[in-house]
């Protein structure tokens, strides 16, 4: 599942900005109601970033005013103007839930939730991310942080993402998935090839007659079944990244949001081929066995 | 002979093929099933879980969930105050933190810590012991008297963690008095509840007196016993089971119900096919067979009945097998599912429902039916006497 850049966020703004999740977002107003800030002497007001679904969903543009308060009851207002709109960074785990989020400059939102009378520099940050230039040094870093700053805890990104169990067990979910479907289609596909050799009974039979070795004829049938699986497999690749823009299509669409629900790697192509071809050809020589083992004249027999 | 009876000879005839053509229709019809069952599995279980907890109502101060916003304040007194209305039986305040159990070897247990209000019925079960009579009663959780070799009338020693969890109070010692079933426990999660004082005690008096829920029990019409919460306290948010599970649906996991919807399509799709296929190459297989047939004297209604019976036999039976396949996938499927973190114990992702049966069955019926067509219009449009010219000549 990929994220997607930011989509119009404005030029001064990195995507790196403080996040004021809902909590902060409790009290909008659209610059229509906020006429009082504009004009001539128009106070250079703080600038925020709104996440697209909020935006919509509340009819704002950039240059819109919107008010901000730390608490439900709409006490410690202050107003701010619309940077820009971004798309958030997707996160599986609020899959359902539209994110409606407001982005400040960190001093900003420090301003904005300090308690009364708090002074200035005690405020205190949930998380602060830190790019190492060598990711293998994550590890070491974090232990380093730990080691000289007591009672703060650091450690790599990789064990901080607390929905990673959740998406391992939906991957093994769709893999048992996968392998039912795997033994139905086996099933399937024995039966239509035991149908299929059946056919060229009498085909089979003249070929022995005439002097081809069993072990011949069988090295053609399954050069035939790798040759049928092969490009069974391939259009069962076509058919799946036609599927997959078609899937994605859907879902981003049920959920709003620039998650991808399916994606076809290059792995996930060469594991399909790999279980698909082998399958395919083993079924034709499975199915073709006992054919193989009969009498030649009972099979050319008419 | 009928025209069943001819198309169970015609499959008995080919052993093989009939065989794996039925173990096909059974493990995609299994699959089927499962995700039928996946549709709404996890909603009705949901709903069953918030039935049998015997509360129909929950209050919170705002409309976030539990913990995740700000608490009622009074609690004890809103929810006596709640109680006395008529449509209500009763009400009970819950307040949730994070606690650290400390084992007589001094290692920790991280766990939930559980303030409950006075009331005539709380949320749990009491499984051994005695409910909480006094101030530092507490009841455990048979996950947590189990790793921390707990039994009514053990000391319990735990910190608190009441405003961050960076934050740990000074330790309290409480008094196990039972142990006790949660509704909402998940595997290996520890609980401990106790009074709403004795939480507040642990607390250091952070907060005291608030609480994150009131659960409330109707007199048994939630909707009327909503409203008049509503009416006497207008500041706290109420929702009834049905708009819990309304909002569920419309969020959660609506993941697992498109997910279902899509395989199967993706599944009676899949069936569609392969049977189709089956019956065709089978009967052009048997054409020359079929035309003598029609030579001797059957009509072309019989015939085209003997291929579409043979559908029905290859779907029934191969669907017959597929309920109890299906059930067993499910639970295969559910154990898997369940390992998500925080699924509560008693929740089910595969949960059986004659609705989903129903629906099975009528959609591998239209399957017999849809795969049939082609070769029974095969059968319908043969030309005997060509095809007979055709058989002898090759």
């Amino acid at each position: 599942m990929n994220g997607s850049p930011p989509r119009r966020a404005a030029a001064p703004w990195r995507p790196r900005q403080a996040t004021a999740r809902t909590a902060v977002v409790l009290a909008i107003a659209a610059s229509a109601s906020l006429g009082l800030v504009s004009g001539a002497q128009e106070p250079v007001l703080p600038e925020v970033l709104l996440s697209r679904q909020l935006a919509a969903a509340e009819g704002l543009q950039p240059g819109d005013v919107v008010q901000l308060a730390p608490d439900a009851d709409g006490a410690g207002t202050r107003p701010f103007r619309v940077a820009g709109i971004y798309e958030p960074v997707p996160d599986p785990a609020q899959l359902g839930s539209l994110p409606r989020n407001v982005r400040l400059h960190l001093p900003d939102l420090l301003e904005l939730t300090r308690r009364p009378g708090a002074p200035v520099g005690t405020e205190h940050v949930a998380t602060i991310n830190i790019a190492v230039r060598d990711p293998a040094d994550a590890e070491r870093v974090a232990e380093e942080i730990n080691r000289r700053m007591p009672g703060v805890a650091a450690r790599p990104a990789a064990d901080a993402t607390g929905s990673a169990a959740t998406f391992r067990v939906l991957q093994r979910f769709h893999l048992a998935i996968a392998l039912v479907t795997i033994v139905a289609s086996t099933v399937f596909l024995l039966a239509l090839t035991i149908m299929l050799v059946d056919e060229r009974r009498e085909t089979v039979g003249v070929l022995r007659l005439i002097g081809l070795p069993v072990r011949r004829i069988l090295v053609q049938v399954s050069l035939e079944g790798l040759l049928i699986a092969g490009a069974g497999g391939l259009f069962g690749l076509g058919l799946a990244v036609m599927s997959e823009a078609l899937i994605n299509a859907y879902f981003q669409w049920r959920y709003d949001t620039a998650l991808l629900f399916v994606r076809i790697t290059p792995s996930v192509a060469a594991t399909a081929l790999v279980i698909a071809v082998p399958l395919g050809a083993a079924a034709t020589v499975a199915a073709s066995w006992a054919l193989m083992r009969r009498n030649a004249l009972r099979l050319a027999r008419r | 002979m009928n025209a069943l009876a001819f198309a169970w000879r015609s499959l008995v005839r080919q052993p093989a093929r009939a065989v794996l053509g039925v173990l096909g229709v059974a493990a995609v019809g299994a699959l089927l099933l499962d995700m039928l069952l996946l549709s709404e599995g996890l909603v009705s279980s949901m709903r069953d879980l918030l039935d049998h907890s015997g509360f129909d109502l929950r209050i919170t101060a705002t409309d976030s969930r539990p913990g995740a916003g700000p608490r009622i304040e009074a609690a004890a007194r809103a929810a006596a105050e709640i109680a006395a209305l008529p449509s209500v039986r009763s009400a009970v305040a819950l307040r949730f933190v994070d606690a650290r159990v400390e084992r007589a070897d001094g290692t920790i247990i991280e766990a939930a810590l559980q303030g409950v209000s006075e009331g005539p019925a709380r949320p749990l079960t009491v499984l051994r012991g005695r409910e909480i009579q006094q101030p530092g009663d507490v009841l455990v959780n048979e996950t947590l008297a189990r790793d921390a070799g707990l039994a009514p009338g053990s000391p319990l020693v735990l910190r608190a963690a009441c405003t961050s969890d960076a934050e740990i109070l000074p330790r309290i010692t409480v008094t196990v008095s039972g142990t006790a079933e949660f509704p909402f426990e998940t595997p290996g999660e520890s609980i401990v509840a106790g009074s709403l004082g004795t939480l507040d005690e642990a607390c250091g008096q952070s907060g005291a007196g608030e609480a994150d829920l009131v659960l409330v029990a109707s007199q048994g019409d939630a909707a009327a016993a909503a409203a008049a919460i509503q009416a006497a306290r207008p500041d706290l948010h109420t929702v009834t089971n049905d708009e819990l599970i309304g909002q569920f649906q419309a969020s959660g996991f609506t993941y697992f119900r498109q997910i279902g919807a899509v395989l199967t399509t993706v599944t009676v799709t899949f069936a569609l096919l392969l049977i189709t296929v089956l019956l065709t190459v089978s009967v052009n297989q048997r054409l020359g067979q079929i035309a003598a047939l029609r030579a001797l004297g059957l009509s072309r209604r019989r015939v085209v009945s003997d291929v579409f019976f043979e559908s029905v036999l290859i779907v029934g039976i191969g669907g017959a097998l597929s309920l109890p396949l299906g059930i067993l996938l499910a639970r295969w499927l559910d154990g898997i599912l369940k390992r998500m973190p925080g699924i509560p114990v008693d929740m089910h992702f595969f949960v059986f429902d004659p609705a989903a049966l129903a629906m099975h069955a009528l959609l591998l019926a239209v399957t017999a039916l849809a795969a049939a067509l082609y070769p029974m219009q095969l059968v319908a449009r043969l030309p005997i006497v060509t095809t007979l010219r055709n058989e002898v000549v090759s």
